[in-house]
């Protein structure tokens, strides 16, 4: 096919969108916050409700002023249609806001230029505001399954001289054109706004209004639609008083639907780039014009889906220079040709895509991309069954937080066998990376047998992920009378007669030994070692063990409830505050039910329990729960909280003297303004970690994502063991180390899929190491010095001294305490120990001194 | 005290009684101004009045125009059309200068009794001394003043109930416990004097006593991060006061950030986000430290976000809902009545306050030992001239004359109530050169 050819021939169609009245540019009108996202994509099709639970738990991302939910890959029964139907016909879907126009409506816009092969009225609830906080009445939307009648497609064709191209990328052309004139007339142009599109592609459906994203599943009542892929999103508008449902996300090109996080400063400039391509934006927002490119790059300018990422997301600095020649020479085309497209801010896309006409059968793929800078929260997760019938049964997601994943996969665990509670693999996309470019598909295809599922990058390289052993299948039944025999003695001990014998078990055994294990006095102990611990699980799948001993510790929690002893008070919402006994007394907060934050969070409760004098925490089942011990105020020393589940934010933000264990993966924003105290986090965590820190000792066995450590001062100490997306410990201004000031020691390893360690492929892959510091240094392991000094912004590499090793080593040691980390592992290379300086490297702010005249005249004073 | 006197005792004393001397005598016109002092903007009229008020707490009568500067543009160009006498006010009816801080409904009422209170300036950028008198005024006067963003010395803890502790994008010395202090607690999103860009304070002034406060490091320069690094949308924003009001369920929410086009959308924003206060920086406003690029060259003056932003929020229905502070180039009394006649509930003060502990502007304040007045310093020895009781007096002094004449030009437009003003734009009048046109 020409490519140039069509893409002139479309953009010259065009011109005749321009609206009679003119055009005028949206200026000031966009008025998008942040929002809330989530999408997942199966081989099985799986049911919208299993949005329900994660969208509702991060609707404090979104206002309630637009939501909506958008599918593809869609089950032809459930719309009265065959398949051949569903895969060959355009389904548009209307939402009439004023009933009164449809006929005229359907008359110019359905019937004229197309036969209706069939028309679904979409069902809703009878009374919206039977919905709390539902306070504009939703569209009512009517799908039509339609083609394209012969004689429109050929007029169409003769009008715009299209004889030469493609004919199934000209029918797309006409239901675009189309759907645009019904939008000018019946949205843009009128006062009143009477009826708009909100689908228009095959297999595929968006519906959205004004609300939250969960209730557009509950008012539509479309719990049991299936569909390979989900997208689901909160906005959060800032403006207006009147909200209309066209405003909501997601937002449509062709073939696609597009939600967004975040907002652009350059609305105006890629409006005025699409105009002049012929494309006017309607909807005033900035969404809207981020699938209209989307579109053009990918429909009409035919790009590849890598182009059309680099083109809206250009690899840049450093990371630019390890792309290899050839895709250095292509990126800079794309780069100079349309920079004025590229959205410029904060973004995170979510796009869902259907296209039933692909060579080797329908494609669905759900796309997640973040923007250069990383400026919005987002998290990637994967889990993948093999069945007994030698299927695959595989889910991926993208959202803004690990909870609402987590909430999904919940959901889906209680009602399909096939899937458990914790993902197989969680991750994050470094934005405009030569590592992974910022962005993953998760595509399902039709493949040997059934539907499959990849998850690649922008580079379209497959990724690897740890599923190579058998998950549990929930109808294995524990045997009658578990053999299992436990030593008695300390939760160690038991640890490690689990971690030893686990290698060589069945998931039968691993039941067996739970039960005995929930018996024991110190069960919660031994489940906590078994759920931190990285350790080989044999011929069993990880996230299949933990899912096990999730629902063990839920029964263990469960019985302390129903016997509280001295030792342990539960406390569930609604309950009065238990009387405070004695400090060693632990206090089982159940978070189940509690606010996320406000006056009934559980960081509340925990101030008010601290006020009493309970000293011992243990918070269980969060579901992304903010604030956790924050505001308990100064001086918190001999405090100690334990979080399981899937904490939210900020958790140790201001926090002085307290220790704060999260035996999960964390979320954005932690240990900010921490003063002193402890911090372990069992796993990764998320954006700004210990922004503008003031002091404190952490430890967190995974990765940091972007900015770590921004603007911290004081004296900070802190080990990660992964590494960071970017920007780690910029403007970093802690003193001097080896005089009481803090440091980042970074080591860069990682677990293999045997739950070793291993080497990473470089323990920094940023752009930007400690830049702009003034104080504090990073120890980083780097045997192979991977780390060069263009990562460095005004740092410099600095000689590894026996000092620096006695500074570091107790916090290693300490590392090795939480996480079974040994020192000799770190300093062992290739199999063979090696002194310290032969593994660590010294990065310090450069030795410049902005000598002022003021400093010496204060000098001169002392 | 000791009979015998350290040398550099007798010379702070010498200094201060100098400095004294001559801030009275040229507000008596004993002295001419100098021919260097003052600009369009701040006159020599204007800097001398305000010396004059500090002192007696009264405006001048002695033919200083003490109410507009000569900019012509602006407040300088605009006039109250006051009502003949006749439909005056009568003398025996009170006039009530208070705002309510908290228009929501929920949560702490705090009420201020004049229509200002103080804006952020940090430690480092002034002294200690300067911010114990900022404070004491704002107690008296059982208003507020803002800590800036450089910490909390603790010799400021006694006058908690008056401190609004700010959150700013460095969080330079923000702790729980200061959070916990405040009733009110601000997040400075950005300023008037240089929006887009962060805090500055250069390697001059962050000196070992600053550094050490704010835990970095000495003699480096510190440039705060223009974003929040952890906000970079309204959800986080409301995320982040969330975690405020989680650390201090009670504090109220100020919102201060500059007067970007599209100020209108930022104002109602912050308002769905929970903010009590929208508190509007507009570009006049700073000390000689921002940057001559971004000074007056960036967003937009006081006197057009504000009624752009009061219109806009009673278009939305919650202008009640909210408090409108406005802040960025508000030097008088009249100034302040012509802000509030264009839609702001009350004004922020910081210029002022230094003019009158006899600040010159002589846009030396980045310069570590470059306030010959002891103001914008926290130099050991420079820092003595200004003896906090001092200058909380001289504060309180000249919030006394502004409410002198906020009272009196209320009567003047036959009003009661400084909350009757708001949004009265019909009760201006331009008198610039184009009137004429308009």
């Amino acid at each position: 096919m020409d490519n140039k050819l069509l893409a002139q021939k479309f953009i010259e169609s065009r011109r005749g969108l321009v609206p009679d009245s003119g055009y005028r540019m949206p200026r000031n009108e966009v008025a998008e916050g942040g929002c809330g996202v989530i999408g997942m994509a199966s081989n099985i099709q799986i049911a919208a409700k299993h949005m329900l639970q994660s969208l509702q738990q991060m609707r404090n991302r979104g206002n309630g002023k637009g939501g909506g939910i958008a599918a593809a890959g869609l089950v032809a029964e459930e719309f009265g249609v065959t398949q051949r139907v569903l895969e060959n016909d355009y389904l548009i879907a209307v939402a009439y806001l004023d009933d009164g126009v449809r006929d005229e409506l359907e008359r110019e816009f359905i019937h004229a230029p197309f036969e209706v092969d069939h028309v679904v009225v979409e069902k809703h609830v009878a009374d919206f505001e039977s919905i709390v906080g539902l306070d504009v009445r939703p569209p009512e939307v009517v799908e039509y399954f339609v083609r394209i009648k012969g004689e429109a497609l050929e007029a169409f064709i003769k009008n715009h001289k299209m004889e030469n191209l493609p004919k199934r990328k000209v029918e797309d052309e006409l239901v675009f054109q189309n759907t645009y004139r019904l939008n000018v007339k019946y949205y843009q142009s009128t006062g009143e706004k009477q009826a708009f599109v909100l689908s228009h592609g095959k297999n595929m459906l968006v519906l959205k209004m004004v609300g939250y994203g969960d209730d557009v599943i509950r008012y539509y009542q479309i719990e049991d639609m299936h569909a390979h892929v989900w997208i689901g999103h909160h906005r959060y508008p800032t403006k207006g008083r009147v909200w209309h449902p066209g405003g909501a996300h997601p937002f449509i090109g062709m073939n696609e639907a597009l939600v967004h996080n975040g907002d652009f400063a350059n609305h105006t400039s890629i409006s005025e780039y699409l105009s002049q391509r012929n494309i006017y934006p309607l909807f005033l927002t900035d969404t809207e014009v981020a699938v209209q490119v989307f579109d053009l790059l990918h429909r009409t300018y035919n790009y590849p889906l890598e182009y059309v990422i680099e083109a809206m997301a250009p690899t840049t600095e450093r990371d630019f220079t390890m792309l290899p020649p050839e895709k250095q020479r292509i990126y800079q085309m794309l780069q100079q040709t349309h920079m004025h497209c590229s959205p410029d801010g904060p973004w995170f896309f979510l796009i869902a895509q259907s296209d039933t006409h692909a060579e080797g059968g329908p494609v669905y793929c759900l796309t997640g991309i973040t923007d250069t800078s990383m400026l919005r929260p987002q998290v990637f997760a994967w889990q993948e069954n093999t069945l007994a019938d030698g299927t695959k049964a595989a889910i991926g997601f993208a959202a803004s937080e690990k909870q609402g994943i987590d909430a999904a996969m919940e959901s889906l665990a209680e009602t399909d066998s096939r899937f458990w509670t914790r993902a197989d693999r969680y991750w994050n996309a470094r934005g405009g990376s030569h590592t992974d470019g910022g962005a993953f598909f998760y595509k399902v295809t039709h493949s040997g047998n059934g539907m499959g599922i990849t998850c690649t990058d922008k580079f379209g390289r497959i990724i690897p992920m740890p599923t190579q052993t058998p998950a549990f299948q929930a109808d294995s039944k524990q045997t009658m009378h578990p053999t299992t025999k436990l030593p008695s003695g300390s939760a160690d001990r038991i640890f490690e007669l689990f971690k030893t014998q686990i290698t060589s078990w069945s998931y039968e055994q691993v039941v067996d030994f739970l039960s005995v294990l929930e018996k024991q006095e110190n069960a919660i102990d031994v489940l906590t070692l078994m759920m931190d611990r990285r350790y080989s699980t044999g011929r069993l799948r990880r996230s299949s063990v933990l899912s096990l001993i999730d629902q063990s510790f839920a029964r263990v929690i469960a019985s302390l409830a129903e016997n509280e002893d001295n030792n342990y008070t539960c406390l569930h919402l609604g309950e009065p505050l238990p009387e405070f006994k004695d400090s060693d007394q632990t206090i089982i907060i159940d978070a189940r039910g509690y606010e996320s934050e406000g006056d009934d969070s559980v960081a509340i409760a925990i101030q008010q329990l601290y006020a009493k004098g309970f000293r011992k925490y243990m918070v269980a089942f969060t579901k992304g729960h903010r604030f956790i011990g924050n505001g308990l105020g100064l001086n918190t020393k001999g405090t100690r909280i334990d979080v399981y589940g899937s904490p939210g934010d900020y958790l140790a933000s201001g926090s002085d003297g307290l220790e704060i264990q999260v035996h999960n993966n964390g979320q954005d924003q932690y240990a900010q303004i921490m003063k002193s105290g402890k911090l372990v986090v069992h796993g990764d965590v998320g954006q700004t970690f210990m922004y503008a820190a003031k002091g404190g000792e952490v430890y967190v066995l995974g990765n940091a994502a972007g900015r770590p450590l921004i603007n911290a001062v004081g004296r900070p100490r802190v080990v990660i063991n992964g590494t960071c997306l970017d920007y780690l410990a910029e403007s970093f201004m802690a003193g001097d180390p080896l005089n009481g000031g803090g440091f980042v020691i970074l080591n860069g390893i990682t677990f293999n899929e045997d739950n070793q360690i291993v080497e990473m492929d470089t323990p920094y892959p940023g752009g930007n190491l400690f830049s702009l510091a003034s104080g504090g240094a990073i120890y980083v392991r780097d045997p192979f010095e991977r780390v060069s000094e263009d990562q460095l912004n005004g740092a410099e590499f600095a000689l590894f001294t026996p000092e620096d090793w006695a500074l570091i080593k107790p916090y290693l040691q300490e590392n090795a305490r939480q996480f079974d980390i040994p020192i000799e592992r770190l300093l062992s290379v290739n199999g063979e120990q090696r002194q310290p300086a032969q593994v660590y490297r010294k990065i310090h702010p450069h030795a410049t001194r902005a000598l002022m005249a003021e400093e010496a005249w204060v000098t001169h004073q002392k | 005290m000791s009979a015998h006197k350290t040398q550099e005792q007798l010379i702070v004393e010498k200094h201060i009684k100098t400095i004294h001397a001559g801030y009275n005598k040229r507000a008596d016109g004993f002295f001419p101004p100098s021919p260097a002092m003052g600009d369009f903007r701040w006159t020599a009229d204007l800097i001398i009045s305000t010396y004059y008020q500090a002192e007696h707490g009264h405006p001048p009568e002695n033919g200083l125009e003490y109410r507009v500067g000569k900019s012509e543009g602006g407040f300088d160009v605009l006039d109250i059309n006051f009502l003949p006498e006749d439909q005056w006010t009568p003398e025996e009816v009170e006039i009530d200068l208070s705002i309510p801080l908290n228009k929501r409904g929920v949560g702490q009422e705090i009420e201020i009794p004049i229509p200002i209170y103080g804006g952020g300036m940090s430690y480092g950028s002034i002294s200690e001394q300067v911010m114990q008198a900022r404070a004491k005024a704002a107690q008296k006067w059982k208003t507020f003043f803002s800590t800036g963003e450089g910490g909390y010395p603790s010799s400021l803890v006694p006058y908690k109930d008056h401190i609004i502790t700010q959150v700013a994008t460095g969080m330079f010395g923000v702790r729980e416990e200061t959070i916990k202090h405040a009733r009110i607690v601000e997040f400075k999103y950005a300023q008037g004097a240089k929006p887009g860009l962060g805090g500055h304070l250069l390697g001059d002034k962050a000196t070992s006593t600053v550094a050490e406060l704010r835990e970095s490091v000495p003699w480096v320069s510190l440039f705060s991060p223009f974003p929040f690094h952890s906000v970079y949308s309204v959800e986080d924003h409301r995320k982040h006061v969330d975690w405020i009001k989680t650390t201090n369920p009670t504090a109220l929410v100020s919102v201060k950030v500059s007067t970007p086009t599209d100020v209108d959308m930022v104002a109602v924003g912050s308002y769905y986000a929970g903010a009590n206060i929208v508190h509007l920086d507009g570009s006049y406003g700073g000390t000689g430290a921002a940057p001559e690029i971004a000074k007056k060259n960036i967003a937009m003056p006081i006197e057009f976000a504000v009624p752009k932003v009061h219109k806009y929020l009673a278009s939305e229905n919650i202008r009640d809902e909210v408090t409108v502070m406005a802040s960025g180039g508000v030097r008088t009394a009249y100034d302040i009545a012509k802000i509030i006649a264009l839609g702001a509930d009350g004004v922020v003060m910081g210029t002022s306050e230094l003019v009158a502990l006899g600040c010159t502007r002589c846009s030396n304040c980045e310069r570590g030992r470059g306030c010959t007045y002891g103001l914008t310093t926290t130099d050991p020895l420079l820092s003595q001239f200004v003896e906090p009781d001092w200058g909380a007096e001289r504060i309180s002094k000249l919030y006394a004359s502004f409410a002198l004449q906020l009272k009196d030009i209320l009567r003047k437009l036959g009003l009661k109530n400084i909350r009757e003003l708001r949004g009265r734009k019909d009760l201006l009048r331009y008198i610039g050169n184009n009137a004429k046109r308009v």
